[in-house]
């Protein structure tokens, strides 16, 4: 019996420079509205100088396996399909923001002009067709793996049962399935006053 | 080694804001106001027979006011349809765009038999009202408490601390319009005196209450996972202290409760009308730290 398709994402963080080329592909990729970010790389300093390193994070959608955007959503507009990517249909979403008001890893946001909500959904139109998510592809430092967690023999397998991998808020019960290698906890709970982040959203 | 700096996050903007605090304070006035009004109408308390009608009469404009501050927020005005066709039953505001039919439905029913003197049918639907405007506002307690991401909703207290500051504010607004009524509307222009010192031992006894479960959410919160510590600081000594420990706690509850439980200010007219409009004040302070408050702080 063929096995059912459940992609995974897999950030490799020794490898990651921060130099947001996701991010940017990501905004090419979907023409993501100015001040909205569907992908980015959150950038944490350590230590005193002159003994600093950077330390970076990046973010997406976690497309989880137990999503609460999906519980929450009133209209049936956020949906997972059997591959595991949760969708959103642009024509049901009535733009309540109950999911990015729920969504425990901030990655959804309201697109201004269409008043839905939009987010990261592994780049589905490539990714069901066989190809590559846009920041997969873009990244220089190949810091970033896409492919079929049920398949053993993928890439993306092998990588994860190779190495300790770890997932953002799994305390949550989200079951992410965007898992990480060498996350760092002390750069996950960074977080700046939120006045600040709302200028930078403005 | 302690000092790690944020450099570069991002923020994708606030999700609920002032509009659905709003939206929460009006509903629970709602609430409020209409079991007031069935305490004479449905239970026979004759004392609160002069609230009966007023009070019906303001559940239904507020809970027609309401659902407009949710329109204004949706991002998609037209498509408010999709609610009633598209039904996700694990999802509190699909459990709600129903209540929000069926509470105004309700209410102009009962208030109908009410002002036709119709007393048997009047009490029947007084009495499935009370299910129905505890629902109503019990539910949007249950939309913050179902947003898990943010400590300070995600609390089981929550639909209890909505129910219990609705019946607060409720009871407050209802002695204001006593007094207005009475003062300004009647010919005698005699405030019924009565009426006032048992919604203000009302009052009081419902304060005591919320203040007890805000305490418990407070200290719980205090010692638990790191979020839930925070959203605590936030309110007790962050950006938000002045609001939640001068206007919400200090002004619209403690003052107001001990107005309430002296016998000697709770006669004073004056005195009581000022104690219900800091009520009011406070409480909506109180929906507005909650829902802004709770979503202040950044996920990540």
């Amino acid at each position: 019996m063929a096995r059912e398709i459940r992609f995974g994402f897999l950030v490799d963080l020794r490898r990651c420079i921060g130099c947001q080329t996701c991010s940017i592909a990501c905004k090419q990729e979907w023409n993501v509205p100015v001040g909205r970010y569907r992908s980015w790389v959150k950038q944490v300093a350590k230590g005193v100088f002159p003994d600093t390193r950077k330390s970076f994070l990046p973010i997406l959608c976690n497309n989880c396996a137990n999503p609460i955007c999906v519980t929450v959503c009133p209209v049936l507009a956020s949906y997972q399909k059997p591959n595991g990517i949760v969708e959103i249909d642009p024509h049901k979403c009535i733009g309540c923001r109950y999911c990015m008001a729920s969504c425990p890893y901030g990655v959804r946001y309201l697109h201004p002009d269409l008043g839905i909500a939009q987010k990261c959904n592994w780049c589905s139109h490539r990714t069901e067709s066989g190809g590559q998510p846009a920041c997969v592809e873009a990244c220089p430092a190949s810091a970033r793996v896409f492919g079929d967690i049920n398949d053993p023999a993928s890439e993306i397998s092998r990588r994860i049962a190779q190495n300790g991998v770890q997932q953002i808020k799994a305390d949550m019960g989200t079951a992410p399935r965007t898992f990480y290698i060498g996350l760092d906890e002390m750069t996950v709970e960074v977080k700046a006053h939120g006045h600040e982040l709302m200028h930078l959203s403005e | 080694m302690d000092s790690t700096q944020l450099l570069y996050d991002i923020h994708n903007g606030e999700t609920f804001g002032t509009l659905i605090a709003i939206y929460f304070y009006l509903t629970g006035l709602s609430a409020g106001s209409f079991i007031i009004s069935t305490l004479s109408y449905g239970f026979g308390f004759e004392r609160f027979k002069p609230l009966g009608k007023i009070g019906i009469v303001i559940a239904t404009l507020l809970l027609v006011a309401a659902p407009l501050f949710l329109l204004a927020h949706s991002g998609q005005r037209m498509r408010v349809w999709h609610l009633f066709v598209y039904l996700r039953f694990s999802s509190p505001i699909t459990w709600g765009s129903f209540l929000l039919m069926l509470y105004p439905l309700n209410c102009v029913i009962y208030g109908f038999f009410m002002f036709k003197g119709q007393k048997r049918l009047t009490r029947i639907f007084g009495l499935i009202g009370i299910p129905l405007a505890l629902m109503v506002h019990g539910y949007t307690g249950f939309i913050l408490a179902f947003g898990k991401a943010r400590p300070l909703w995600n609390s089981s207290i929550m639909p209890l601390l909505f129910l219990v500051s609705a019946m607060v504010s409720g009871i407050a607004m209802m002695i204001i319009v006593s007094v207005v009524r009475d003062r300004f509307f009647t010919k005698e222009r005699v405030v019924n005196t009565d009426i006032l010192s048992a919604l203000a031992r009302m009052l009081g006894w419902c304060l005591v209450f919320d203040l007890f479960l805000t305490a418990t959410e407070m200290a719980v919160h205090g010692i638990s996972h790191l979020g839930a510590q925070e959203s605590v600081a936030l309110l007790l000594t962050g950006p938000f202290a002045g609001l939640y420990l001068l206007l919400e706690n200090l002004v619209g509850k403690v003052l107001p409760l001990v107005v309430m439980l002296t016998p000697r200010t709770r006669r004073a007219i004056p005195l009581l009308v000022l104690a219900s409009i800091l009520v009011m004040i406070g409480i909506y302070t109180m929906r507005y730290n909650v829902v802004v408050g709770g979503e202040y702080i950044p996920l990540l």
